[in-house]
């Protein structure tokens, strides 16, 4: 038994010490980018509204950038969400809404795992549009984007990795005028579950 | 926020300015008691001989934070009886529910008291021993739980936007300027009473120092200490402004305070805020009137440090804040551009040009028929460009003429576009060693775009005539 311990101890020993000799390479390092896809749910709330409307969509993301340090990137993310079936009351569907944000993002990886985190700031749009009579009613915005989220890259190589995200996108466009309807200040908050592809 | 409480007591003499509801609790009272509270968290260290620099502990500083908001929220609450501040778990569930919205808080309140309160949280993160990126997630989780547990009202875009940006901006430069008046070599009354000096700018390093006994013990001093170059200038005087009051030209007091903290072509660049500048006025008309500020997040020379003629692209973090009562103006914003300097000579004299565009992230400004309730101002981003050329000896600015064009669309309040126009021209004349005479012309003026009615279009000139105290360095 002590024979089985001490080999083991010299073996933690000799890899410890190996593991302090070699160069430790950086884990993450040059350019990146991702581009990735998922359900999300978007909730638009108002200056005046007592309720927020929310309704399901499609969100696609890419986001390319740099390297800081070993544990954190910077770049900039593109965002969007679609839904065909929006309404800003209970029971509408009429509405196609569409959301983007341009942000510039940093990501921070807390350890050598996967796991990070993700915040930045930027710009946003959003369209709403309505089928008319005649041809269809639209209503634009422009304004800040805000972004924020974790998710968890999985390593398949040191150029690429499969990666979740799970973010939460705040878009304020400010007014949306529509045949029948002026909703005030609109802020629109996109929840996405998504999943990306890495290459580094 | 939490912090609007305290400072809004001090913007009372704004007498256009209406009364926030999330305004002050009992003033030291208050602070009285979240000192207290917040000295629970904190060992107190008898040592006489103390480490300049705290071990970074990030859950001590994020505890700091929710200390201090349970403790201003539970205030308001049962000391003022404030029913926004009766917060449970039905009013969190709402929040959460139902999100962001942007709030109907006074200008300065917004503007103002909750970037420095963000700089407050920031700053439990300096304090605690984490650098300036690892303070900027404290001062986002602080805001953030602050506005959906702190208030019944519902959490407040603008409020985030403030107070972390604001936060992160006035928040490091306090932390500095705290660090630069406080003195670890210094003993008996003038160490205490650089302390004191400190807590205005830096609460929680001050606390923080106090309960680990640092007002006494000796140290070394940080890095950020001295700034090795750095230019200081009080001017108090006369100022002439018209539309201010009335239409005609009113003569009233005015002081304004320039720093200079660092300098761009000094040495190279070593972390955020190693450079930064700010200017504050205040008023006999409005108190006070303008704080602007600008930090260096990043620089890098273009050419070799030892040329004659130096450039340098830097990327700033901008804070303005602009009240008084003609015009009101702020935000968060960022700026890129080149910072020059041509040596002249060999006693220190030089030019300088600065050239800059800017994103402004959330920005803020009055205008007629904006804003949404009782708010009487809009929200929305934008962008700008800047430009000044200066004429300097050793950093000291002698002539300074600069403009300034900024774009802001709204996205909360009236659908506007606004451009806004500053320019100015300021000369100071030494007549003593440190003493000098400054005199200063500044121009606002912004015009207003509606879909929907007529354009706005209004300017503001005014003039300063100020007796200046000014004091340097500039070390290698």
């Amino acid at each position: 038994m002590r024979l089985v311990l001490a080999t083991l101890a010299l073996l933690m020993l000799g890899t410890g010490a190996v593991t302090a000799q070699s160069p430790r390479r950086p884990h993450r390092a040059g350019l990146w980018g991702e581009i990735g896809f998922g359900p999300g749910r978007v909730r638009v709330a108002c200056s005046g509204c007592t309720d927020v409307s929310a309704a399901g969509g499609a969100t696609s993301y890419f986001r390319i950038g740099g390297t800081v340090s070993d544990r954190v990137g910077i770049g900039v993310e593109v965002f969007s969400f679609l839904d065909r079936a929006f309404g800003f009351s209970p029971g509408d569907t009429t509405t196609t809404a569409e959301t983007a944000t341009a942000t510039v993002v940093v990501i921070w990886f807390p350890g050598r795992h996967g796991l990070f985190f993700k915040g930045g700031v930027g710009l946003a749009g959003g369209q709403f549009t309505i089928p008319g009579t005649a041809g269809a009613d639209t209503s634009n915005g422009a304004g800040i984007g805000l972004t924020f989220g974790f998710g968890w890259d999985f390593a398949i190589s040191r150029k690429f990795a499969v990666t979740t995200n799970f973010g939460a996108y705040v878009t304020a466009v400010g007014d949306v005028v529509l045949p029948g309807q002026r909703v005030d200040d609109v802020i629109a908050t996109m929840y996405q579950a998504g999943i990306g592809l890495t290459f580094r | 926020m939490p912090g609007d409480r305290i400072i809004g007591d001090l913007l009372r003499s704004q007498p256009t300015e209406r009364t926030s509801r999330a305004y002050p609790s009992k003033g030291l009272a208050s602070y009285a008691l979240v000192v207290a509270f917040t000295a629970l968290l904190i060992q107190p260290l008898p040592a006489a001989q103390f480490d300049t620099l705290p071990r970074p502990n990030a859950f001590k500083a994020i505890a700091q934070t929710v200390v201090v908001n349970t403790a201003v929220n539970r205030i308001d609450a049962w000391g003022r009886n404030r029913y926004w501040a009766r917060v449970g778990t039905r009013v969190w569930a709402r929040n959460i529910r139902l999100g962001w919205a942007w709030d109907e808080d006074a200008f300065a309140t917004n503007v103002f008291a909750h970037p420095y309160h963000g700089g407050v949280y920031f700053n439990a993160g300096r304090a605690n021993g984490l650098d300036f990126f690892e303070s900027v997630p404290v001062t986002i989780v602080a805001t953030w739980t602050w506005e959906y547990f702190g208030e019944t009202e519902r959490p407040s875009l603008n409020d985030f936007l403030m107070s972390t940006l604001g936060g992160v901006a006035l928040g490091e430069m306090f932390h500095r300027i705290g660090t630069s008046i406080r003195d670890n070599e210094a003993g008996g009354t003038k160490r205490t009473m650089r302390e004191l000096a400190a807590m205005p700018f830096d609460p929680m390093g001050g606390l923080n120092r106090l309960f680990r006994g640092q007002w006494k013990g000796f140290g070394r001093n940080p890095a950020e200490h001295d700034p090795k170059a750095y230019v200081l200038r009080v001017g108090a005087g006369a100022r002439f402004a018209k539309g201010l009051v009335n239409d005609s030209v009113a003569r009233m007091g005015a002081v304004v305070v320039d720093l200079l903290y660092g300098d761009q072509f000094a040495g190279t660049y070593r972390t955020p805020f190693d450079v930064f500048s700010i200017r504050l006025m205040l008023s006999s008309q409005g108190g006070l009137n303008a704080l602007r500020a600008s930090g260096r997040l990043y620089g890098l020379d273009l050419n070799d440090s030892t040329a004659r003629i130096r450039h340098q692209l830097a990327v700033n973090q901008r804070y303005d804040y602009v009240k008084n009562p003609a015009q009101s103006v702020g935000g968060q914003s960022v700026e890129v551009g080149i910072n020059s300097r041509w040596r002249l000579g060999t006693r220190g004299y030089g030019i300088r040009t600065s050239f800059f565009a800017d994103g402004i992230i959330l920005g803020a400004i009055d205008a007629p028929g904006a804003g949404v309730g009782l708010r009487t101002y809009d929200f929305g981003p934008g962008a700008g460009v800047r430009w000044e050329v200066a004429a300097d000896k050793h950093g000291a600015r002698f002539f300074l003429l600069y403009g300034r064009v900024e774009y802001i669309h709204t996205v909360s309040g009236a659908a506007a576009d606004h451009v806004v126009n500053l320019s100015g021209l300021e000369l100071a004349i030494p007549i003593a060693k440190r003493l000098g005479i400054a005199a200063q012309t500044y121009i606002f003026d912004r015009e207003s775009r509606y879909p929907d009615r007529a354009r706005d279009r209004r300017e503001y000139p005014e003039g300063r005539l100020l007796l200046v105290w000014t004091k340097a360095a500039s070390k290698p």
